[in-house]
């Protein structure tokens, strides 16, 4: 089929059925999971993609930066895997960090889909694991190494039949295996319901998927340049700055909008460091173009097409693309940071589509140990508060630049010892301006183990506030404490039973001066 | 001397009744434009009207009154609730404001999220606290509560939403605070958590109990206000009330958990596509409702429709999903299927067609109607393509431009290379398509194949979309109410009793202590019983069941399974644990191996069995009958792609019997059914009618 037989109705048709499909793919993966990181965090994707790896459609609710970083992985087993040797029934899983999101707990699963004996497309899920064994997320780790298991590219199932050797590995070697493994089976529902309708489709439908691709990719690539070239051509920079170990970490942001193109160059920006912070280059072009769709293009379904005209450029052996063996646990950190830099570039040609940085990037906490003798693990997100606009002023605790919902109170408490004491907005945390800045959150909790607990956390801009932007005043800055003194969440530590942690997430930046 | 029911159901637009006679299933139907200052008017002239319709033939004394209406949906969307207090655990009062932390539109920084019901100036905190275990760690001090007194009373407000940590596990403290505030102040409107949505997740929970305090005190004017126009009408009958859930209960236990009758308009449509369904022998049906704005479908099988525990009101921005308020409430599952008559066609940035979710709405209104629209819609294709006439649109009182919807068409044509012709049926298509395409991944999701269902049409739009739909769908058969404008009051009155009472607990299904289990929910099932006897039930013939809400241990969300009340005991872990396993495996695919089962939630519900009813149309008794088409004109038809001339029959002279052979059209005042492919089409004794559609 020539792209010329799929009209503008047929191929409308088509995609919102592919996008529903995924959707109904990503529902099963919720419905079925067995750690709340998926189901009430939404820590997860899901993907249709072509038989060259190409992005059809993926699900609605999903976290920004897997969308780039599912296609590619999928081109990365298909380079380990030559296409004829695929079979009906196969399943594929990495979790390698350069190759899938960035960092170790994100397991990605690929499955090749055939219709009439040939492949014809692959689904693709990643979904944050409960735990991939190793020492506990922290950015104060110095090598990879020490992140836990690392799954190259491996047949996690022959036509059908499981490689027993591969879930034994993986049980032996992480902290919850109920959870892990629940999670991987969830995943393998998802993936196997994606295509049981794709199947469907086809039976039903006569649809040659590549031209499908080629036509919507090509028209959303064109959308994309139509929407660049609306811009005045122009070089904007942006620097922004967050906690570091001694030196900030430094996203130093170059746009440089030329005709129909984009380039973004990180080029200035910190130096890798032997700490977990590191940003591999999939998840820096992630979350570059994520931000230029914002701005953009947000109504457009989401395809790689729309990416073509985006060139994105960090120096190797930079916090934006660090050679091997480099850990990248907590990688969010610094990639995070990406899209309020790059709004902090465009403020200068057109302030009244961009927000000022918010209280991110986004905070965690990891607690692991046992009690009762019970082994535990859990890990729960905090937002801080949303950058203000030109005309809006910004949500106190909401998630952005990513997308991870908090974890009920009353269900934290069913997952780790622990009582959460408060949790309540940080009034007047946001910054000052024409429009304000939202505010942070404040959570307190207590540890009700009989043994000693093993902490780490995500927790930044306790010292450097997101600034504000066009004038607007910064946020107030984010507070860890330990039984009310003040503690640094950058090493792994280990607390009592009874300690009493208080976090406090940053406000967001205001906009426009008073 | 024979006995009527009376259903009424206010709509946006109208406020329909339909009176039924008990003994012979005689309907009358009226009608009158809602009165939105002061609902219960119209609620009185229509059964004014009624009355005077019913004495005309019969004699007669009203038994029941069954009444829906779209008041506490409006209250949410528009705002006009009472100002509402919330009583939260100390440390926890944001909650409100927290949220999930989410944003439910990915790439859209302009999101809007709606504002919290209460304020943070009226919310007010209490030190205590009991643990996930259900354990009092943290007692309540008489002098807080004095001091809670003092700021309710300084805040004004007329309502109050407690909703206290763990509350779902042990409501003592919530129902000290309820007992505490009705002795001190009897006026004041009272809603826990625990007794309006007893369910894990606090925000979910809070939200919920917030907006049932917030209608509260309007909700229960209104009923009792009603209750007065009864009397006025000299109607001595009881007053009960449609619920989400599809059951109805008395007017005091709707007035005591408003926010579980926020959807009973839609409820009773889709009861209504039931009742038509099993008097054709159908009890797998797909209820397919079509307006102006959107388009829903509810599904039931084997008679039982489909219900949810999730809902969300008043969605603040385009009608996204999440930019509501999250309510925990049984409802008759109805998803969004797609546009409704009024949605725009439009070439996007891709140079695709696309087509909604923004609406003409009725001012403007379609191209055809002539009042100021220039956007194609929905309803400008389907009278492009002969599926409407524009001389006779409603029932002829309505004249529509077929110029000016062939400009529009063209409009779009030239953008996108293609012919007026091309960009109609482009629609109608896209349309059909995409609400074939949501009801697909909707059954499918259940486990269930489209071509086990009977489509059921409603709404103005619906007939006209519905054949085609069907088809994609791979049904065969499509069925058409009479009387399909007042369809929401059919379900009323086919509508059985119902309560619903849960009790949360986990356990797990191999260690449950059956005897505990079975005392607790004898209690609950004693209080049912209590509330049914309110709302006329006869107690002797109600049917008790429980919904297991069960999931493996470590999961998050549940599969629901359904039990009678009487089988359960100790013998019968070992076949939950199965009906389990095969409900998990059909919807998910494959078990979980070494999985452990376990319930989270018992959820009673008692309820009448559903009795199917043959109404039957008072007014189209002495119709003279004429099974030959009333004109001719050309169709298009998507098999052949071309216009074909076939027949137009006015559905009020097709009488029980006859038989026609489709491509046609049937044409009454509120619809058009359109079957613009070879199809065996027949009226019922019902007076509804079933396309077969040829294989």
């Amino acid at each position: 089929m020539t792209s010329s037989t799929l009209d503008p109705i047929s191929l409308e048709i088509l995609w919102t059925r592919m996008i529903s499909m995924v959707d109904e793919a990503a529902t099963t993966l919720v419905r079925t999971s067995f750690s709340h990181i998926v189901r009430e965090c939404h820590d997860y994707a899901v993907v249709l993609l072509d038989a060259e790896g190409r992005l059809l459609a993926q699900s609605t609710q999903s976290i920004p930066s897997f969308i780039c970083t599912l296609p590619a992985t999928a081109r990365h087993i298909l380079a380990k895997f030559p296409r004829q040797t695929m079979k009906d029934g196969d399943v594929f899983i990495t979790n390698d960090p350069w190759m899938g999101t960035g960092h170790l707990p994100d397991i990605n699963i690929i499955v090749p889909i055939f219709h009439k004996g040939e492949l014809v497309a692959f689904s693709g899920t990643v979904a944050h694991s409960p735990d991939i064994g190793g020492r506990i997320r922290s950015p104060g780790i110095r090598e990879l190494y020490e992140e836990g298991l690392r799954i190259p590219p491996l047949r996690l199932m022959h036509a059908g039949e499981r490689d027993q050797a591969v879930f034994e590995i993986l049980e032996a070697n992480v902290r919850i295996s109920k959870q892990v493994l629940g999670d991987l089976f969830a995943q393998l529902s998802a993936n196997k319901m994606l295509e049981k309708r794709l199947r469907e489709l086809l039976a039903t439908v006569d649809v040659d998927l590549a031209s499908f691709g080629y036509e919507i990719q090509s028209r959303a690539e064109q959308a994309m340049r139509a929407d660049i070239a609306a811009l005045p051509d122009g070089v904007h920079s942006y620097k922004m700055e967050v906690d570091g170990f001694g030196d900030p970490v430094v996203v130093n942001c170059r746009v440089e909008i030329s005709g129909d193109t984009i380039t973004v160059d990180y080029t200035g920006s910190s130096e890798q460091l032997a700490r977990a912070i590191n940003v591999v280059p999939t998840y820096t072009f992630a979350y570059t173009c994520y931000a230029l769709k914002c701005i953009l293009s947000p109504s457009v379904p989401n395809n790689e097409g729309s990416f073509r005209p985006i060139t994105v450029k960090a120096p190797e052996g930079s916090i934006l693309n660090p050679r091997f063996p480099a850990p990248v646990g907590a990688r969010a950190m610094t990639g995070h940071l990406l899209p309020p830099a790059v709004f902090g570039a465009l403020s200068a040609t057109i302030p009244d589509r961009v927000q000022a940085p918010p209280g991110s990037p986004l905070w965690s906490c990891h607690l692991t140990g046992t009690n009762h003798g019970e082994p535990f693990a859990c890990l729960f997100f905090l937002n801080g508060g949303q950058g203000a606009s030109a005309t809006a002023d910004g949500y106190p605790a909401i998630s952005f630049p990513s997308n991870l919902g908090n974890t009920p109170i009353e269900v934290l408490e069913t997952q780790a010892p622990v009582r959460v004491l408060r949790r309540e907005i940080r009034r007047g945390t946001g910054g000052a301006g024409a429009s304000r800045g939202g505010d942070g959150q404040v959570l307190e909790l207590q540890i009700l183990a009989d043994a000693p607990v093993t902490v780490s956390f995500m927790a930044n801009r306790l010292a450097m506030p997101a600034e504000g932007l066009d004038g607007g005043e910064p946020g107030a800055p984010g507070q860890v404490l330990l039984n009310g003194e003040v503690f640094d969440p950058r090493e792994i530590s280990l607390i009592q039973p009874g300690d009493c942690l208080t976090l406090a997430t940053p406000g967001g930046g205001g906009f426009g001066a008073c | 001397m024979g006995s009527i029911r009376i259903a009424v159901d206010i709509g946006g637009t109208f406020t329909d009744g339909i009176a039924s006679e008990q003994e012979t299933n005689l309907i009358w139907v009226a009608k009158s434009l809602t009165t939105p200052d002061d609902p219960g008017e119209a609620v009185s002239i229509v059964i004014d009207q009624l009355l005077n319709q019913v004495a005309q033939q019969s004699s007669t004394t009203v038994e029941e009154v069954v009444h829906g209406t779209t008041l506490v949906t409006n209250a949410l969307i528009e705002r006009k609730g009472s100002p509402t207090a919330a009583i939260l655990t100390k440390g926890f009062k944001d909650v409100f404001d927290i949220r999930r932390e989410l944003r439910y539109d990915l790439y859209d920084l302009t999101f809007r999220l709606p504002p919290p019901l209460i304020p943070e100036e009226r919310r007010f905190d209490i030190t205590e606290r009991i643990s996930v275990e259900g354990e009092i760690l943290h007692e309540i001090d008489d002098g807080e509560l004095d001091r809670l007194l003092e700021c309710i009373d300084a805040s004004g407000a007329a309502s109050v939403a407690v909703c206290l940590l763990h509350s779902y596990r042990n409501d003592t403290h919530e129902r000290q605070i309820g007992a505490f505030l009705k002795r001190e102040r009897p006026d004041l409107m009272i809603s826990l958590s625990s007794a309006v949505a007893r369910e894990m997740r606090e925000y979910e929970r809070a939200s919920t109990t917030a907006a049932n305090a917030y209608v509260k005190p309007l909700v229960s004017t209104y009923l009792s206000e009603l209750e007065r126009r009864l009397d006025d009408l000299k109607i001595g009958a009881p007053l009960r009330i449609m619920l989400s859930s599809g059951g109805f209960t008395s007017s005091q236990a709707a007035a005591e958990t408003p926010i579980a009758l926020l959807e009973s308009g839609p409820a009773g449509g889709v009861i209504s596509a039931l009742n038509t369904g099993l008097a054709a022998g159908e009890d797998n049906i797909l209820a397919f409702d079509m307006g102006g704005t959107t388009a829903k479908a509810g599904l039931v099988q084997n008679g039982k429709p489909s219900t949810t525990r999730t809902f969300e009101a008043g969605r603040v921005h385009r009608f996204k999903k999440g930019s509501g308020l999250p309510l925990l409430i049984t409802s008759i599952e109805l998803i969004e299927i797609g546009a409704g008559g009024g949605s725009l066609a439009s070439v996007s940035n891709l140079g695709l067609l696309n087509v909604g979710p923004e609406s003409a709405g009725s001012v403007p209104g379609p191209v055809c109607y002539g009042l100021g629209g220039t956007q194609a819609t929905v309803t400008d294709a389907d009278l492009w393509l002969g599926y409407l006439d524009a001389e006779h649109f409603l029932g002829g009182t309505m004249r529509l431009d077929l110029d000016a919807t062939g400009r529009a068409l063209e409009d779009i044509g030239t953008r996108l290379g293609l012919t007026a012709n091309d960009v109609a049926f482009g629609i109608h298509n896209i349309v059909n398509e995409n609400m074939a395409g949501a009801a697909r991944i909707h059954i499918a999701e259940k486990g269930h194949d489209p071509r086990d269902f009977t489509l059921v049409a409603t709404g103005g739009a619906g007939p006209v979309h519905a054949v085609e739909i069907a088809r994609k769908l791979g049904i065969r058969r499509v069925l058409c109410a009479s009387a399909a404008g007042a369809g929401s009051c059919l379900g009323f009155l086919a509508a059985p009793v119902r309560i619903d009472r849960t009790l949360t607990q986990t356990d797990a299904i191999e260690s449950l202590d059956w005897d505990g289990l079975i005392a607790d929910l004898q209690k609950l099932a004693h209080d049912a019983r209590t509330e049914l006897q309110g709302a006329g039930a006869n107690i002797d013939t109600v049917n008790y069941e429980v919904d297991v809400e069960m999931r493996y241990r470590g999961q998050g969300n549940t599969v629901s399974v359904s039990v009678p009340f009487g089988s359960l005991g100790s013998g019968f872990a070992q076949p939950l644990i199965t009906q389990f396993e095969v409900e998990y495996e059909k919807l998910f695919g494959q078990k979980v191996p070494d999985g452990t089962p376990e319930a989270i939630a018992w959820r009673l519900v008692v309820h009448e069995h559903l009795v199917e009813r043959r109404f039957v149309r008072a007014d189209r008794q002495n119709v003279d009958a004429d099974d030959s088409p009333v004109r001719r004109r050309k169709l298009y038809q998507p098999i052949l792609k071309d216009f074909v001339e076939c027949g137009v029959y006015e559905r009020a002279r097709l009488l029980p019997g006859v038989h026609l052979q489709a491509p046609l059209v049937i044409e009454e005042a509120e619809s058009t059914l359109v079957v613009p492919v070879p199809a065996s089409v027949s009226v019922r004794d019902d007076y509804s009618i079933l396309v077969e559609l040829s294989s």
